[in-house]
């Protein structure tokens, strides 16, 4: 209907009279023609067609404007006398009456139908709006995004209006919280805020059409379900359009509670996924929180009491011990402070992973490079097991960040160590599958249950196999964390050879290497 | 090599605002035959490193009154003396960020005592020996700098001039470690990013397969992760 409105010049307004007009003409011209052979009754019913025309196409006014020049023309041209207006026999005057009366009755009837199918046109529109915001309300659960898209729609909705949703902050004051582009600067002055207040309060609409502020240009909707006021919705129409009646309208004004009522709901429900999410996070941190009060209490204390008692050991009785056992009470003072480091180091890790601190530095990594560093770290502790390394000829250069990837392959290492006997071998392996890198670490040692695969990656998770060597269940849920923020995956298998356990890193490998290898060639060909 | 000037009674002036680490470094090291000067903030270091000239800075980044990072260019501006950045900030950024901003080495804590006396010696050694030679040597490696040629177990190896200049940058530099740019701008001129690091580590690839015997346990060649590399010196 706003496109009626708006492709509705008033020099077009006269343009149906004219048309009608010119069609009654021709249909005397042509009656004339054929001379006066047909019945007057004919004549008359094709005078009819002019107005059940413009009924149908241009309203009431118009058909009253061709039933009149119908039976002037009628009058003037075949009924006798002819080419005058007088009339020689009376009853042709009820002619004219029952003829004024049929055009009056088909007009009306036109009208009325047509009335009926804008509005049948506008609900259906209006249904369809609000079908498509209530889908776009499931489908979004931020709020900020949500009140947006419901700005955006209203207006289109509406034909350009103006949009603005208040809600109260966090002192239960109402603000601005959303608005449409149309017009960003409406909404903001002290008494625009004002009124939104009192509609806040009161649960009420106000504005243009209603009870409250009827002269008022713009209009007030709460956002209301059954149990409380959640904010206020409310629009104008365009800036220099004001007059704009129909915006308003007794239909647009159902529509507008319909969409807050609507957008009442998807609040509602937005808030209690919120808390719902909240509840979740209490409880999973909670959980977190006893699991590291454990861990730490555990794994902590034991290296700070070797670390205190050898310290003070050493302290109080100087004199009595012997150069080696001086030099073994430091050797222990020196692993208990290295154990504690590396305990502190993976939990700082796991806070930054969990605290989405983790951001990825990626750089073009070569896997050889990266193993190199990770067997000079682990080549302390690594004690009598043997650890064999077996790359391809030529693997490409891939896409990571390479300090975080070390510290996954370190503690991956660190773990097949830890898990797997004295002269034991460890194997490293790396292939290339596609566009992605794989890296295995496999060990022979007792391997991982087959109900527990998933779970050693998991936060402060020990294997029931395994639960007696110390360890706070941190390194391969730092692993995991690293791994799948390069959008890779890690999962624990036993080995083929039947014992032991074989960890699989997959990495995706970037886009630009196959590029790379070939601008080296040629650099290495130069000579 | 010719020994450098023994490091005995070399002059150490440790700028850190914490009176543990201090302490920690003032007996270990007096026991190592260093003559120790402290400073607990930023100003005041500056201010002892300019009168009592010392022949090497260990200097901590994070201190109370102005950043490690200021002191360090302060310092850059009338002086050349080696300096140890010593610092329990993680972050790779900061250590390269002091690197590039010319700090020969870094330690981070907690450290090994070892290590930090390692550094030490390499730092005040590599000033002793700027003069430059034209043969180095590390053990079975030999590099003739005046005739570009490479030996290694007496047998010549063939490298390309990118590879043979990445070498002798990083030979020429032994024991120190050199950030990806600082080696990119050395080698491949100073157009080159840091975001051409990929250059960096397929030569140092190639440079391992031609020198090494497996590469992935370096004799020569050292990653410092996220950093850059490190030649190693022999001793």
């Amino acid at each position: 209907m706003k496109t009626v409105r708006k492709f509705k010049p008033i020099a077009a307004s006269w343009a149906p009279y004219a048309l009608i007009t010119l069609l009654i003409v021709l249909i005397t011209a042509l009656l004339i023609e054929l001379g006066l052979g047909y019945d007057r009754v004919n004549i008359v019913l094709l005078y009819l067609f002019p107005v059940l025309l413009s009924a149908v196409y241009w309203g009431i006014g118009t058909s009253f404007y061709a039933a009149a020049l119908c039976v002037l023309a009628f009058d003037f041209f075949f009924v006798p006398p002819f080419h005058s207006f007088s009339v020689d026999d009376l009853r042709y005057l009820f002619t004219f009456f029952v003829y004024m009366a049929v055009a009056a009755l088909t007009a009306t009837l036109a009208a009325r139908l047509k009335q009926q199918l804008r509005l049948a046109k506008q609900s259906e529109q209006h249904t369809n709006s609000l079908y498509a915001l209530s889908r776009q309300m499931t489908a979004i659960s931020d709020l900020r995004t949500l009140l947006g898209n419901v700005c955006l729609q209203v207006s289109e909705t509406l034909g350009g209006v103006a949009v603005a949703i208040y809600m109260p902050d966090r002192d239960e004051e109402l603000a601005l919280t959303a608005c449409s582009e149309a017009d960003p600067a409406w909404g903001r002055s002290e008494s625009e805020t004002a009124i939104a207040k009192w509609v806040y309060r009161q649960g009420q609409m106000a504005g243009r059409g209603t009870g409250t502020l009827r002269a008022y240009p713009g209009l007030y909707v709460p956002l209301l379900t059954e149990e409380r006021v959640y904010g206020v919705l409310a629009v104008i129409p365009p800036a220099g359009e004001a007059g704009h009646k129909g915006a308003f309208a007794a239909e647009n004004r159902r529509l507008l509670e319909a969409f807050g009522g609507l957008t009442a709901t998807a609040i509602a429900r937005a808030k209690l996924s919120e808390e719902a999410k909240l509840a979740h996070l209490t409880a999973e941190s909670e959980r977190i929180r006893t699991a590291l009060l454990d861990s730490v209490s555990h794994e902590l204390r034991t290296p700070l009491a070797t670390v205190i008692g050898s310290a003070t050991a050493l302290i109080e009785g100087e004199l009595i011990f012997s150069s080696e056992d001086r030099l073994e009470l430091l050797g222990t003072i020196r692993d208990g402070a290295l154990r504690m480091n590396r305990i502190v180091t993976n939990l700082l890790g796991m806070v930054q992973l969990e605290s989405g601190m983790l951001q990825l530095r990626k750089r073009w990594c070569d896997i050889e490079d990266m193993l190199g560093v990770v067997l000079a770290k682990v080549k302390e502790y690594k004690e009598h097991r043997g650890i064999r390394v077996r790359l391809p000829e030529r693997i490409p250069l891939f896409e990571g960040d390479e300090v975080l990837l070390e510290q996954a392959l370190v503690n991956v290492v660190s773990n097949a160590i830890k898990y797997s006997p004295d002269h034991s071998d460890i194997e490293i392996a790396v292939n290339e599958a596609g566009a992605a890198i794989v890296i295995t670490v496999t060990d022979a040692g007792i391997g991982v249950a087959e109900n527990e695969r998933e779970k050693v990656f998991e936060k402060f998770y020990r294997g029931s196999r395994t639960g007696h060597v110390p360890g706070t269940g941190l390194g391969l849920a730092i692993c995991k964390g690293i791994v799948e923020a390069h959008g890779g995956t890690i999962t624990a298998e036993p080995a083929s050879s039947g014992q032991g356990t074989t960890i699989r890193m997959v990495l995706p490998a970037g886009e630009r290497r196959d590029g790379l290898e070939r601008t080296v060639e040629e650099e290495v060909s130069e000579r | 090599m010719t020994k450098a000037k023994t490091a005995d009674g070399a002059r150490i002036l440790i700028i850190d605002d914490e009176p543990q680490i201090r302490k920690l470094l003032k007996v270990t090291l007096q026991a190592h035959q260093f003559d120790i000067h402290e400073a607990e903030a930023g100003e005041a270091g500056i201010y002892q490193a300019s009168i009592v000239h010392p022949d090497l800075i260990v200097l901590d980044l994070g201190l109370p009154d102005i950043s490690g990072m200021d002191v360090l260019r302060r310092i850059r501006e009338w002086s050349s003396v080696p300096v140890i950045v010593l610092t329990a900030k993680e972050r790779e950024e900061d250590k390269i960020a002091a690197l590039d901003g010319g700090a020969d080495d870094y330690v981070t804590k907690p450290f090994g005592m070892g290590e930090l006396l390692a550094r030490i010696r390499v730092a005040l050694r590599h000033v002793a020996s700027s003069a430059q030679e034209p043969i180095l040597r590390f053990g079975p490696l030999v590099l003739d700098l005046a005739q570009r040629i490479v030996e290694l177990d007496g047998s010549r190896v063939k490298l390309t001039p990118t590879e043979y200049d990445l070498l002798k940058t990083l030979a020429a530099n032994a024991g120190k470690v050199m950030t990806q740019r600082q080696l990119l701008q050395q080698v491949w001129g100073g157009h080159h990013h840091e975001s051409d690091s990929h250059y960096l580590r397929i030569y140092i690839g190639h440079l391992r397969k031609k020198l090494e015997e497996d590469p992935t346990r370096p004799r020569f060649i050292e990653t410092e992760p996220g950093i850059g590399y490190r030649f190693r010196s022999q001793d």
